[in-house]
Protein backbone atom coordinates (compact mmCIF):
# COMPACT_ATOMS: atom_id res chain seq x y z
CA UNK A 1 0.00 0.00 0.00
CA UNK A 2 2.73 2.57 0.62
CA UNK A 3 4.31 1.36 -1.95
CA UNK A 4 1.01 2.50 -4.62
CA UNK A 5 0.93 6.01 -1.79
CA UNK A 6 3.91 6.84 -3.06
CA UNK A 7 3.11 6.67 -6.34
CA UNK A 8 -0.66 8.43 -6.69
CA UNK A 9 -0.66 8.47 -10.36
CA UNK A 10 -0.81 4.79 -10.52
CA UNK A 11 -4.39 5.32 -9.30
CA UNK A 12 -5.20 7.69 -12.05
CA UNK A 13 -3.39 5.88 -15.04
CA UNK A 14 -4.33 2.10 -13.61
CA UNK A 15 -8.10 1.84 -15.20
CA UNK A 16 -7.89 3.83 -18.20
CA UNK A 17 -4.27 1.50 -19.02
CA UNK A 18 -6.47 -1.80 -17.67
CA UNK A 19 -9.63 -1.30 -20.85
CA UNK A 20 -6.58 0.33 -23.28
CA UNK A 21 -4.70 -3.15 -22.83
CA UNK A 22 -7.28 -5.54 -23.06
CA UNK A 23 -9.50 -3.75 -25.94
CA UNK A 24 -6.91 -1.78 -28.14
CA UNK A 25 -3.45 -3.40 -27.38
CA UNK A 26 -3.75 -7.22 -26.22
CA UNK A 27 -6.19 -8.20 -29.50
CA UNK A 28 -3.09 -7.39 -32.19
CA UNK A 29 -0.91 -9.78 -30.34
CA UNK A 30 -3.65 -12.04 -29.64
CA UNK A 31 -4.73 -11.92 -33.49
CA UNK A 32 -1.23 -13.47 -34.57
CA UNK A 33 -1.19 -16.01 -32.22
CA UNK A 34 -4.88 -17.43 -33.12
CA UNK A 35 -3.81 -16.75 -36.49
CA UNK A 36 -1.10 -19.43 -36.19
CA UNK A 37 -4.11 -21.68 -35.59
CA UNK A 38 -7.02 -23.85 -37.61
CA UNK A 39 -9.77 -22.92 -35.84
CA UNK A 40 -13.35 -22.29 -36.33
CA UNK A 41 -13.99 -20.01 -32.96
CA UNK A 42 -15.90 -22.75 -30.96
CA UNK A 43 -13.97 -26.18 -31.43
CA UNK A 44 -10.70 -27.18 -30.36
CA UNK A 45 -7.45 -24.88 -32.19
CA UNK A 46 -4.72 -27.16 -33.77
CA UNK A 47 -1.77 -25.54 -33.61
CA UNK A 48 -0.34 -25.17 -37.88
CA UNK A 49 2.36 -22.97 -37.54
CA UNK A 50 2.62 -20.74 -40.67
CA UNK A 51 0.20 -22.73 -42.86
CA UNK A 52 -2.15 -20.49 -43.09
CA UNK A 53 -0.17 -18.08 -44.15
CA UNK A 54 1.02 -20.66 -46.65
CA UNK A 55 -2.30 -21.00 -47.88
CA UNK A 56 -3.69 -17.12 -48.06
CA UNK A 57 -0.50 -16.67 -50.51
CA UNK A 58 -0.62 -20.22 -52.44
CA UNK A 59 -4.18 -20.87 -52.66
CA UNK A 60 -4.88 -19.34 -56.05
CA UNK A 61 -8.69 -18.02 -54.64
CA UNK A 62 -7.80 -16.73 -51.71
CA UNK A 63 -4.83 -14.61 -53.05
CA UNK A 64 -7.06 -13.91 -55.54
CA UNK A 65 -9.61 -12.27 -53.99
CA UNK A 66 -6.44 -10.61 -50.94
CA UNK A 67 -4.92 -8.82 -54.56
CA UNK A 68 -8.47 -7.74 -56.08
CA UNK A 69 -9.49 -6.30 -52.53
CA UNK A 70 -5.54 -4.79 -51.68
CA UNK A 71 -5.84 -3.27 -55.27
CA UNK A 72 -9.07 -1.51 -54.51
CA UNK A 73 -7.52 -0.54 -51.27
CA UNK A 74 -4.71 0.85 -53.02
CA UNK A 75 -7.13 2.50 -55.74
CA UNK A 76 -8.83 4.21 -53.00
CA UNK A 77 -5.47 5.70 -51.43
CA UNK A 78 -4.20 6.93 -54.38
CA UNK A 79 -7.52 8.72 -55.48
CA UNK A 80 -7.56 10.16 -52.35
CA UNK A 81 -3.80 11.44 -51.86
CA UNK A 82 -4.15 12.74 -55.84
CA UNK A 83 -7.97 14.23 -55.79
CA UNK A 84 -8.85 14.79 -52.59
CA UNK A 85 -5.73 16.21 -50.53
CA UNK A 86 -5.42 18.77 -53.11
CA UNK A 87 -9.03 19.43 -52.69
CA UNK A 88 -8.78 19.91 -49.07
CA UNK A 89 -6.00 21.94 -49.21
CA UNK A 90 -7.14 24.26 -52.02
CA UNK A 91 -10.43 24.86 -50.09
CA UNK A 92 -8.99 25.32 -47.01
CA UNK A 93 -6.30 27.99 -48.62
CA UNK A 94 -9.75 29.66 -49.85
CA UNK A 95 -11.45 29.39 -45.86
CA UNK A 96 -8.12 30.53 -44.68
CA UNK A 97 -8.36 33.47 -46.93
CA UNK A 98 -11.46 34.69 -45.79
CA UNK A 99 -13.77 33.80 -49.38
CA UNK A 100 -17.11 35.47 -49.01
CA UNK A 101 -19.29 33.19 -47.45
CA UNK A 102 -16.55 31.19 -46.02
CA UNK A 103 -18.71 30.21 -42.67
CA UNK A 104 -20.96 28.42 -44.94
CA UNK A 105 -19.04 26.83 -46.95
CA UNK A 106 -17.34 25.30 -44.19
CA UNK A 107 -20.36 24.13 -42.81
CA UNK A 108 -21.67 22.89 -46.24
CA UNK A 109 -18.58 21.20 -46.89
CA UNK A 110 -17.89 19.60 -43.37
CA UNK A 111 -21.84 18.55 -42.75
CA UNK A 112 -21.62 15.45 -44.80
CA UNK A 113 -19.32 13.62 -41.99
CA UNK A 114 -22.53 14.06 -39.40
CA UNK A 115 -24.42 11.64 -42.00
CA UNK A 116 -24.42 7.65 -41.36
CA UNK A 117 -22.69 5.87 -43.96
CA UNK A 118 -26.03 3.79 -44.72
CA UNK A 119 -27.82 7.08 -45.29
CA UNK A 120 -24.75 8.38 -47.43
CA UNK A 121 -25.05 5.20 -49.68
CA UNK A 122 -28.76 5.77 -49.98
CA UNK A 123 -28.36 9.10 -50.91
CA UNK A 124 -26.02 7.89 -53.79
CA UNK A 125 -29.01 5.20 -54.79
CA UNK A 126 -31.25 8.48 -55.25
CA UNK A 127 -28.82 10.18 -57.45
CA UNK A 128 -27.41 7.26 -59.74
CA UNK A 129 -29.83 4.82 -59.78
CA UNK A 130 -30.88 3.14 -62.69
CA UNK A 131 -34.38 3.97 -62.63
CA UNK A 132 -35.07 6.65 -60.06
CA UNK A 133 -31.50 8.19 -60.24
CA UNK A 134 -31.76 11.99 -60.68
CA UNK A 135 -28.45 11.43 -62.73
CA UNK A 136 -30.15 9.67 -65.29
CA UNK A 137 -32.91 12.01 -65.58
CA UNK A 138 -30.49 15.12 -65.65
CA UNK A 139 -28.79 13.14 -68.77
CA UNK A 140 -32.05 12.64 -70.30
CA UNK A 141 -33.07 16.72 -69.64
CA UNK A 142 -29.71 17.69 -71.77
CA UNK A 143 -30.68 15.30 -74.49
CA UNK A 144 -27.84 12.96 -73.90
CA UNK A 145 -30.52 10.03 -73.54
CA UNK A 146 -28.46 7.37 -74.82
CA UNK A 147 -25.73 7.64 -72.02
CA UNK A 148 -28.24 6.88 -69.09
CA UNK A 149 -26.49 4.02 -67.11
CA UNK A 150 -27.52 1.99 -63.83
CA UNK A 151 -24.47 3.50 -62.28
CA UNK A 152 -24.69 2.10 -59.04
CA UNK A 153 -24.72 -1.59 -60.40
CA UNK A 154 -21.57 -0.96 -62.69
CA UNK A 155 -19.09 -3.56 -61.98
CA UNK A 156 -16.17 -1.40 -63.74
CA UNK A 157 -17.37 1.88 -61.95
CA UNK A 158 -18.16 -0.07 -58.72
CA UNK A 159 -14.80 1.08 -56.45
CA UNK A 160 -14.99 4.68 -58.40
CA UNK A 161 -18.63 4.75 -56.73
CA UNK A 162 -17.45 3.89 -53.41
CA UNK A 163 -14.65 6.70 -53.79
CA UNK A 164 -17.32 9.14 -54.57
CA UNK A 165 -18.85 8.58 -51.66
CA UNK A 166 -16.22 8.24 -49.27
CA UNK A 167 -14.66 11.75 -50.88
CA UNK A 168 -17.55 13.65 -50.40
CA UNK A 169 -18.39 12.00 -46.31
CA UNK A 170 -14.65 13.23 -45.49
CA UNK A 171 -13.56 16.07 -47.18
CA UNK A 172 -14.41 18.04 -44.63
CA UNK A 173 -12.50 16.59 -42.19
CA UNK A 174 -8.94 16.89 -43.56
CA UNK A 175 -10.13 20.85 -44.72
CA UNK A 176 -10.70 21.56 -41.56
CA UNK A 177 -7.21 19.89 -39.88
CA UNK A 178 -5.06 22.27 -42.64
CA UNK A 179 -7.51 25.08 -41.79
CA UNK A 180 -6.30 24.73 -37.87
CA UNK A 181 -3.02 24.39 -39.36
CA UNK A 182 -3.10 27.17 -41.86
CA UNK A 183 -4.26 29.82 -38.54
CA UNK A 184 -1.50 28.70 -36.87
CA UNK A 185 1.09 30.09 -39.24
CA UNK A 186 2.56 33.69 -38.17
CA UNK A 187 0.47 36.38 -39.71
CA UNK A 188 3.95 38.27 -39.72
CA UNK A 189 5.08 35.90 -42.04
CA UNK A 190 2.20 36.14 -44.50
CA UNK A 191 2.30 40.09 -44.36
CA UNK A 192 6.01 39.95 -45.26
CA UNK A 193 5.06 37.99 -48.38
CA UNK A 194 2.63 40.26 -49.15
CA UNK A 195 4.59 43.10 -48.96
CA UNK A 196 7.16 42.14 -50.90
CA UNK A 197 4.24 41.48 -53.50
CA UNK A 198 4.01 37.56 -53.39
CA UNK A 199 0.65 37.05 -55.58
CA UNK A 200 -1.75 35.11 -53.53
CA UNK A 201 -1.08 31.20 -54.75
CA UNK A 202 2.71 31.96 -55.09
CA UNK A 203 2.06 32.40 -50.99
CA UNK A 204 0.29 29.57 -51.25
CA UNK A 205 3.05 27.23 -52.23
CA UNK A 206 6.43 29.31 -50.73
CA UNK A 207 4.65 29.84 -47.31
CA UNK A 208 1.36 27.87 -46.76
CA UNK A 209 2.19 24.95 -47.92
CA UNK A 210 5.83 24.58 -46.23
CA UNK A 211 4.95 25.60 -42.48
CA UNK A 212 1.77 23.01 -42.98
CA UNK A 213 4.04 19.89 -44.05
CA UNK A 214 3.41 18.08 -40.96
CA UNK A 215 0.30 18.14 -40.67
CA UNK A 216 0.14 17.31 -45.02
CA UNK A 217 1.89 14.43 -44.12
CA UNK A 218 -0.25 13.26 -40.87
CA UNK A 219 -3.18 13.55 -43.10
CA UNK A 220 -1.24 11.02 -45.47
CA UNK A 221 -0.91 8.34 -43.19
CA UNK A 222 -4.62 8.80 -41.60
CA UNK A 223 -5.52 8.52 -45.30
CA UNK A 224 -3.53 5.53 -45.72
CA UNK A 225 -5.19 3.32 -42.78
CA UNK A 226 -8.34 4.58 -43.79
CA UNK A 227 -8.19 3.19 -46.92
CA UNK A 228 -6.29 -0.19 -45.79
CA UNK A 229 -9.29 -0.51 -42.97
CA UNK A 230 -12.22 0.75 -44.60
CA UNK A 231 -15.18 -1.51 -44.83
CA UNK A 232 -18.93 0.01 -44.53
CA UNK A 233 -19.38 1.56 -47.69
CA UNK A 234 -18.38 -1.78 -49.50
CA UNK A 235 -20.38 -3.34 -47.29
CA UNK A 236 -23.49 -1.77 -47.45
CA UNK A 237 -23.15 -1.32 -51.25
CA UNK A 238 -21.83 -4.75 -52.24
CA UNK A 239 -22.98 -6.77 -49.09
CA UNK A 240 -20.67 -9.57 -47.90
CA UNK A 241 -19.36 -11.16 -51.03
CA UNK A 242 -18.16 -7.36 -52.21
CA UNK A 243 -20.64 -6.91 -54.91
CA UNK A 244 -21.07 -8.20 -58.98
CA UNK A 245 -17.58 -9.80 -59.87
CA UNK A 246 -16.13 -8.07 -56.34
CA UNK A 247 -15.84 -4.70 -58.13
CA UNK A 248 -16.22 -3.31 -54.34
CA UNK A 249 -13.93 -5.73 -52.54
CA UNK A 250 -11.37 -4.11 -50.07
CA UNK A 251 -9.22 -5.38 -47.26
CA UNK A 252 -11.55 -5.18 -44.83
CA UNK A 253 -14.11 -6.80 -46.10
CA UNK A 254 -12.47 -9.21 -47.21
CA UNK A 255 -11.19 -10.17 -43.89
CA UNK A 256 -15.17 -9.77 -42.77
CA UNK A 257 -15.87 -12.02 -44.85
CA UNK A 258 -13.75 -14.92 -44.01
CA UNK A 259 -13.66 -14.08 -40.33
CA UNK A 260 -17.77 -13.85 -40.08
CA UNK A 261 -18.97 -15.13 -42.91
CA UNK A 262 -22.52 -14.35 -44.23
CA UNK A 263 -24.26 -13.20 -41.14
CA UNK A 264 -23.35 -15.84 -38.44
CA UNK A 265 -22.43 -14.58 -35.50
CA UNK A 266 -20.10 -17.00 -34.50
CA UNK A 267 -17.93 -16.74 -37.28
CA UNK A 268 -18.52 -18.42 -40.51
CA UNK A 269 -20.43 -21.03 -41.05
CA UNK A 270 -19.11 -22.91 -43.84
CA UNK A 271 -15.44 -21.82 -43.60
CA UNK A 272 -13.88 -24.81 -40.41
CA UNK A 273 -10.72 -22.22 -40.20
CA UNK A 274 -13.15 -18.83 -40.00
CA UNK A 275 -11.04 -17.34 -37.07
CA UNK A 276 -7.79 -19.04 -38.44
CA UNK A 277 -7.74 -17.40 -41.81
CA UNK A 278 -9.46 -14.09 -41.02
CA UNK A 279 -6.72 -13.25 -37.87
CA UNK A 280 -3.98 -13.94 -40.32
CA UNK A 281 -5.27 -11.46 -43.34
CA UNK A 282 -6.16 -8.95 -40.32
CA UNK A 283 -2.17 -9.57 -38.96
CA UNK A 284 -1.21 -9.40 -43.06
CA UNK A 285 -3.14 -6.04 -43.08
CA UNK A 286 -1.59 -5.00 -39.78
CA UNK A 287 1.73 -5.14 -41.28
CA UNK A 288 0.95 -3.65 -43.96
CA UNK A 289 -0.04 -0.63 -42.25
CA UNK A 290 3.04 -1.19 -39.64
CA UNK A 291 5.40 -0.80 -42.24
CA UNK A 292 4.05 2.29 -43.76
CA UNK A 293 3.87 3.98 -39.95
CA UNK A 294 7.46 3.39 -39.44
CA UNK A 295 8.19 4.69 -42.45
CA UNK A 296 6.31 8.01 -41.58
CA UNK A 297 7.51 8.12 -38.39
CA UNK A 298 10.96 8.06 -39.24
CA UNK A 299 10.92 10.20 -41.79
CA UNK A 300 8.99 13.02 -39.72
CA UNK A 301 11.58 12.39 -37.09
CA UNK A 302 14.68 12.80 -39.32
CA UNK A 303 13.01 15.79 -40.65
CA UNK A 304 12.57 17.54 -37.36
CA UNK A 305 16.26 16.36 -36.23
CA UNK A 306 17.03 18.02 -39.65
CA UNK A 307 15.16 21.75 -38.46
CA UNK A 308 16.46 21.73 -35.36
CA UNK B 1 -4.95 42.77 -42.95
CA UNK B 2 -6.26 41.84 -46.45
CA UNK B 3 -4.50 38.22 -47.13
CA UNK B 4 -7.64 38.34 -49.66
CA UNK B 5 -6.85 37.12 -53.72
CA UNK B 6 -7.73 40.22 -55.92
CA UNK B 7 -10.27 37.57 -57.88
CA UNK B 8 -11.70 34.65 -56.90
CA UNK B 9 -14.85 34.42 -58.86
CA UNK B 10 -13.56 30.89 -60.14
CA UNK B 11 -12.70 29.58 -56.83
CA UNK B 12 -16.64 31.30 -55.22
CA UNK B 13 -18.16 29.36 -58.15
CA UNK B 14 -16.82 26.49 -57.31
CA UNK B 15 -17.38 26.53 -53.71
CA UNK B 16 -20.98 27.20 -54.77
CA UNK B 17 -21.34 24.61 -56.54
CA UNK B 18 -20.68 21.91 -54.40
CA UNK B 19 -22.41 23.58 -51.40
CA UNK B 20 -25.57 23.94 -53.44
CA UNK B 21 -24.73 19.88 -54.26
CA UNK B 22 -24.84 19.22 -50.74
CA UNK B 23 -27.83 20.86 -49.91
CA UNK B 24 -29.33 19.80 -53.35
CA UNK B 25 -29.40 16.00 -51.96
CA UNK B 26 -30.36 17.20 -48.42
CA UNK B 27 -33.22 18.66 -49.50
CA UNK B 28 -34.05 16.12 -52.24
CA UNK B 29 -34.04 13.37 -49.44
CA UNK B 30 -36.10 15.27 -47.07
CA UNK B 31 -38.70 15.87 -49.93
CA UNK B 32 -39.30 12.63 -51.21
CA UNK B 33 -39.65 11.30 -47.46
CA UNK B 34 -43.16 13.12 -47.60
CA UNK B 35 -44.42 11.25 -50.65
CA UNK B 36 -46.14 7.28 -50.60
CA UNK B 37 -44.28 4.13 -51.46
CA UNK B 38 -46.08 4.07 -54.59
CA UNK B 39 -45.12 7.45 -55.95
CA UNK B 40 -41.61 7.17 -55.24
CA UNK B 41 -41.25 4.01 -56.88
CA UNK B 42 -43.45 4.21 -59.83
CA UNK B 43 -43.34 8.71 -60.01
CA UNK B 44 -40.00 9.64 -58.65
CA UNK B 45 -40.19 12.88 -60.87
CA UNK B 46 -43.97 13.72 -61.24
CA UNK B 47 -45.20 16.26 -59.56
CA UNK B 48 -46.20 14.58 -56.05
CA UNK B 49 -50.32 13.67 -54.92
CA UNK B 50 -49.49 12.81 -51.82
CA UNK B 51 -47.51 15.06 -49.33
CA UNK B 52 -47.15 14.31 -45.88
CA UNK B 53 -46.26 12.82 -42.62
CA UNK B 54 -47.05 9.38 -43.24
CA UNK B 55 -43.79 7.92 -43.64
CA UNK B 56 -42.79 9.07 -40.36
CA UNK B 57 -45.95 8.10 -38.79
CA UNK B 58 -44.93 4.42 -40.15
CA UNK B 59 -41.48 4.90 -38.61
CA UNK B 60 -42.51 5.75 -35.37
CA UNK B 61 -45.46 2.91 -35.20
CA UNK B 62 -44.20 -0.15 -37.17
CA UNK B 63 -40.57 0.10 -37.44
CA UNK B 64 -39.93 1.56 -33.88
CA UNK B 65 -37.53 4.38 -34.95
CA UNK B 66 -37.56 5.30 -30.85
CA UNK B 67 -36.04 1.87 -30.07
CA UNK B 68 -32.95 2.13 -32.43
CA UNK B 69 -32.81 6.29 -31.39
CA UNK B 70 -32.74 4.91 -27.92
CA UNK B 71 -30.06 2.32 -28.50
CA UNK B 72 -27.62 4.83 -30.46
CA UNK B 73 -28.03 7.60 -27.57
CA UNK B 74 -27.37 5.03 -24.66
CA UNK B 75 -24.03 3.64 -26.62
CA UNK B 76 -23.19 7.40 -27.25
CA UNK B 77 -23.77 8.65 -24.11
CA UNK B 78 -22.07 5.66 -21.93
CA UNK B 79 -19.10 5.64 -24.65
CA UNK B 80 -18.30 9.56 -24.00
CA UNK B 81 -18.50 9.20 -20.12
CA UNK B 82 -16.30 6.36 -19.77
CA UNK B 83 -13.74 7.64 -22.34
CA UNK B 84 -14.33 11.22 -20.67
CA UNK B 85 -13.52 10.41 -17.64
CA UNK B 86 -10.31 7.26 -18.36
CA UNK B 87 -9.08 9.27 -20.75
CA UNK B 88 -8.67 12.57 -18.43
CA UNK B 89 -7.76 10.39 -15.28
CA UNK B 90 -4.95 8.98 -17.37
CA UNK B 91 -3.84 12.02 -19.01
CA UNK B 92 -3.83 13.96 -15.51
CA UNK B 93 -1.28 10.84 -14.31
CA UNK B 94 1.16 11.33 -17.34
CA UNK B 95 1.36 14.73 -17.79
CA UNK B 96 1.20 15.94 -13.74
CA UNK B 97 3.16 13.73 -12.20
CA UNK B 98 6.88 12.69 -13.06
CA UNK B 99 8.04 9.62 -13.17
CA UNK B 100 10.31 6.61 -14.74
CA UNK B 101 8.87 5.51 -18.38
CA UNK B 102 6.42 8.70 -18.39
CA UNK B 103 7.23 9.30 -22.22
CA UNK B 104 7.24 5.64 -22.63
CA UNK B 105 3.57 5.60 -21.32
CA UNK B 106 2.44 8.13 -23.68
CA UNK B 107 3.59 6.31 -26.45
CA UNK B 108 2.25 3.18 -25.32
CA UNK B 109 -1.44 5.41 -25.34
CA UNK B 110 -0.65 6.64 -28.59
CA UNK B 111 0.23 3.47 -30.86
CA UNK B 112 -3.84 2.71 -30.83
CA UNK B 113 -3.98 5.30 -33.31
CA UNK B 114 -2.34 3.01 -35.91
CA UNK B 115 -4.44 0.30 -35.26
CA UNK B 116 -8.53 0.69 -36.28
CA UNK B 117 -10.43 -1.66 -33.57
CA UNK B 118 -10.85 -3.62 -37.42
CA UNK B 119 -7.56 -5.19 -37.02
CA UNK B 120 -8.19 -6.78 -33.85
CA UNK B 121 -12.04 -7.70 -33.94
CA UNK B 122 -11.93 -11.27 -33.79
CA UNK B 123 -10.10 -11.17 -30.30
CA UNK B 124 -12.35 -8.60 -29.54
CA UNK B 125 -15.47 -10.11 -30.23
CA UNK B 126 -13.97 -13.48 -28.13
CA UNK B 127 -13.27 -11.66 -25.42
CA UNK B 128 -16.97 -9.68 -25.35
CA UNK B 129 -18.33 -12.85 -25.84
CA UNK B 130 -16.29 -14.96 -23.27
CA UNK B 131 -17.42 -12.22 -21.09
CA UNK B 132 -20.99 -12.86 -22.13
CA UNK B 133 -21.77 -9.41 -23.24
CA UNK B 134 -22.18 -10.20 -27.19
CA UNK B 135 -25.84 -8.89 -28.27
CA UNK B 136 -25.87 -6.43 -25.49
CA UNK B 137 -25.15 -2.55 -26.00
CA UNK B 138 -22.42 -2.83 -22.88
CA UNK B 139 -20.56 -5.22 -25.38
CA UNK B 140 -20.42 -1.98 -27.87
CA UNK B 141 -20.13 0.69 -25.00
CA UNK B 142 -16.86 -1.39 -23.93
CA UNK B 143 -15.01 -1.83 -26.87
CA UNK B 144 -15.58 1.78 -28.20
CA UNK B 145 -14.52 3.12 -24.92
CA UNK B 146 -11.32 1.22 -25.13
CA UNK B 147 -10.24 3.69 -28.18
CA UNK B 148 -8.41 6.15 -26.02
CA UNK B 149 -5.43 7.42 -28.04
CA UNK B 150 -6.56 10.53 -29.42
CA UNK B 151 -8.30 12.08 -26.17
CA UNK B 152 -5.46 10.82 -23.73
CA UNK B 153 -2.99 12.87 -26.40
CA UNK B 154 -5.10 15.59 -26.56
CA UNK B 155 -5.17 16.15 -22.49
CA UNK B 156 -2.10 14.68 -21.65
CA UNK B 157 -0.57 18.03 -23.70
CA UNK B 158 -3.02 20.31 -21.79
CA UNK B 159 -2.32 19.03 -18.10
CA UNK B 160 1.63 19.21 -18.66
CA UNK B 161 1.06 22.54 -20.08
CA UNK B 162 -0.58 23.17 -17.04
CA UNK B 163 1.41 26.01 -14.41
CA UNK B 164 2.51 24.30 -11.53
CA UNK B 165 1.55 26.53 -9.18
CA UNK B 166 -2.33 25.93 -9.84
CA UNK B 167 -1.30 22.52 -8.43
CA UNK B 168 0.29 23.17 -5.45
CA UNK B 169 -1.83 25.65 -4.24
CA UNK B 170 -4.42 23.40 -4.61
CA UNK B 171 -1.97 20.76 -2.33
CA UNK B 172 -1.41 23.94 0.13
CA UNK B 173 -5.02 24.21 0.65
CA UNK B 174 -5.00 20.49 2.26
CA UNK B 175 -7.03 18.74 -1.07
CA UNK B 176 -6.04 14.94 -1.29
CA UNK B 177 -4.82 13.89 -5.47
CA UNK B 178 -8.63 13.20 -6.38
CA UNK B 179 -10.37 16.36 -4.91
CA UNK B 180 -7.09 18.43 -7.16
CA UNK B 181 -8.08 16.36 -9.68
CA UNK B 182 -11.66 16.63 -9.56
CA UNK B 183 -12.38 20.31 -8.10
CA UNK B 184 -9.51 21.89 -9.88
CA UNK B 185 -8.17 20.34 -13.36
CA UNK B 186 -10.90 18.82 -14.66
CA UNK B 187 -12.80 21.97 -14.91
CA UNK B 188 -10.22 23.71 -16.46
CA UNK B 189 -9.89 21.10 -19.36
CA UNK B 190 -13.54 21.83 -20.55
CA UNK B 191 -12.83 23.06 -23.79
CA UNK B 192 -10.20 20.02 -24.72
CA UNK B 193 -12.99 18.05 -23.33
CA UNK B 194 -15.60 19.53 -25.74
CA UNK B 195 -13.56 18.82 -28.25
CA UNK B 196 -13.23 15.42 -27.81
CA UNK B 197 -16.69 15.01 -27.16
CA UNK B 198 -17.34 16.56 -30.41
CA UNK B 199 -14.72 14.26 -32.63
CA UNK B 200 -16.00 10.94 -30.70
CA UNK B 201 -19.24 11.79 -30.91
CA UNK B 202 -19.54 12.00 -34.55
CA UNK B 203 -17.59 8.61 -34.65
CA UNK B 204 -19.49 6.75 -32.21
CA UNK B 205 -22.99 7.69 -33.69
CA UNK B 206 -22.02 6.90 -36.75
CA UNK B 207 -20.25 3.65 -35.80
CA UNK B 208 -20.82 0.88 -38.36
CA UNK B 209 -18.80 -2.19 -37.81
CA UNK B 210 -18.69 -2.78 -34.05
CA UNK B 211 -22.61 -2.39 -33.96
CA UNK B 212 -22.83 -5.02 -37.30
CA UNK B 213 -20.28 -7.59 -35.39
CA UNK B 214 -21.79 -7.20 -31.97
CA UNK B 215 -25.56 -6.82 -31.92
CA UNK B 216 -27.52 -9.56 -33.28
CA UNK B 217 -31.71 -8.35 -32.49
CA UNK B 218 -33.59 -6.12 -33.39
CA UNK B 219 -34.18 -5.11 -30.06
CA UNK B 220 -30.49 -3.80 -29.32
CA UNK B 221 -29.70 -2.41 -32.96
CA UNK B 222 -28.73 1.18 -33.46
CA UNK B 223 -29.70 3.93 -36.03
CA UNK B 224 -26.99 2.86 -39.23
CA UNK B 225 -28.12 -0.72 -38.77
CA UNK B 226 -31.92 -0.17 -39.09
CA UNK B 227 -31.26 2.59 -42.32
CA UNK B 228 -29.52 -0.58 -43.69
CA UNK B 229 -32.27 -3.76 -43.01
CA UNK B 230 -34.33 -0.95 -44.74
CA UNK B 231 -32.21 0.31 -47.88
CA UNK B 232 -31.15 -3.64 -47.85
CA UNK B 233 -34.79 -3.87 -49.64
CA UNK B 234 -35.80 -0.41 -51.40
CA UNK B 235 -39.01 -1.82 -53.22
CA UNK B 236 -40.70 -2.73 -49.95
CA UNK B 237 -38.88 -0.04 -47.81
CA UNK B 238 -37.93 2.50 -49.69
CA UNK B 239 -40.50 4.83 -47.48
CA UNK B 240 -39.06 3.57 -44.67
CA UNK B 241 -36.00 4.54 -46.12
CA UNK B 242 -36.25 8.07 -46.86
CA UNK B 243 -38.08 8.94 -43.79
CA UNK B 244 -35.37 7.11 -41.46
CA UNK B 245 -32.60 8.87 -43.40
CA UNK B 246 -34.08 12.38 -43.07
CA UNK B 247 -34.78 11.75 -38.99
CA UNK B 248 -31.25 10.50 -38.66
CA UNK B 249 -29.69 13.08 -40.54
CA UNK B 250 -31.61 16.43 -40.74
CA UNK B 251 -31.85 16.98 -36.77
CA UNK B 252 -28.62 16.46 -36.19
CA UNK B 253 -27.12 19.21 -39.05
CA UNK B 254 -29.55 21.57 -38.07
CA UNK B 255 -27.75 21.01 -34.54
CA UNK B 256 -24.41 21.08 -36.37
CA UNK B 257 -25.11 24.44 -38.52
CA UNK B 258 -26.35 26.14 -35.27
CA UNK B 259 -23.46 25.60 -33.40
CA UNK B 260 -20.95 24.95 -36.29
CA UNK B 261 -18.83 28.09 -35.25
CA UNK B 262 -17.49 26.33 -31.84
CA UNK B 263 -17.70 22.37 -33.40
CA UNK B 264 -15.70 22.96 -36.28
CA UNK B 265 -13.38 24.89 -33.62
CA UNK B 266 -13.24 21.48 -31.44
CA UNK B 267 -12.67 19.47 -34.19
CA UNK B 268 -9.54 21.79 -35.51
CA UNK B 269 -7.78 21.39 -32.37
CA UNK B 270 -8.24 18.21 -32.50
CA UNK B 271 -6.32 17.62 -35.95
CA UNK B 272 -3.51 19.95 -34.87
CA UNK B 273 -0.59 17.26 -33.29
CA UNK B 274 3.15 17.53 -33.37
Amino acid sequence: MAWFKKRPFLWFILPGFALYSLFTVYPIFSAFQISLNRWDGIGPKTFVGFANYAELFGNKELFGQLTGAFRHSVVLFLLNTLAVLPGQLYMAYLLYSRIKGHRFFQAMIFSPQFIATPVIVFMGTLIFDGNIGVFNKLLEAVGLGEWTRPWMGLPELGIYIVWMMVAWSGIGVGMIFFLGAMKMIPVEMMEAALLEGASYWRRFFSIVLPQIKTTVLNMLILTYIFAMTMFDFSFILGGVSGGINRSVDVMALFFYRIAFGDNSAVGGTMNVNAMGMGTTIACVMFSVIFVVAVVQVVLTYRRTEDGA
Amino acid sequence: MNLKARRTYASSAILWLYSSFTLFVLGYMTYQAFRSKKELLSNTFGWPEVFNFANFGKLFAEAGFHRYFFNSVLILAATLLIVIGLSSMVAYGIGRFRFRFKNGLLVYFLIGLMFPVQLGIVPIFLLIRDMGLMNSQWGVVIVLASGLSMPVFLLTTFFEKLPADLYESAKIDGAGEWTTFQRVMFPLASPVVFSICIIMSVQIWNQFFVPLIMLQSEAKKTIPLMIMKFTNNLMYNIDLAMAGSVMATVPILILFFIFSGRVLEGVASGGIKG
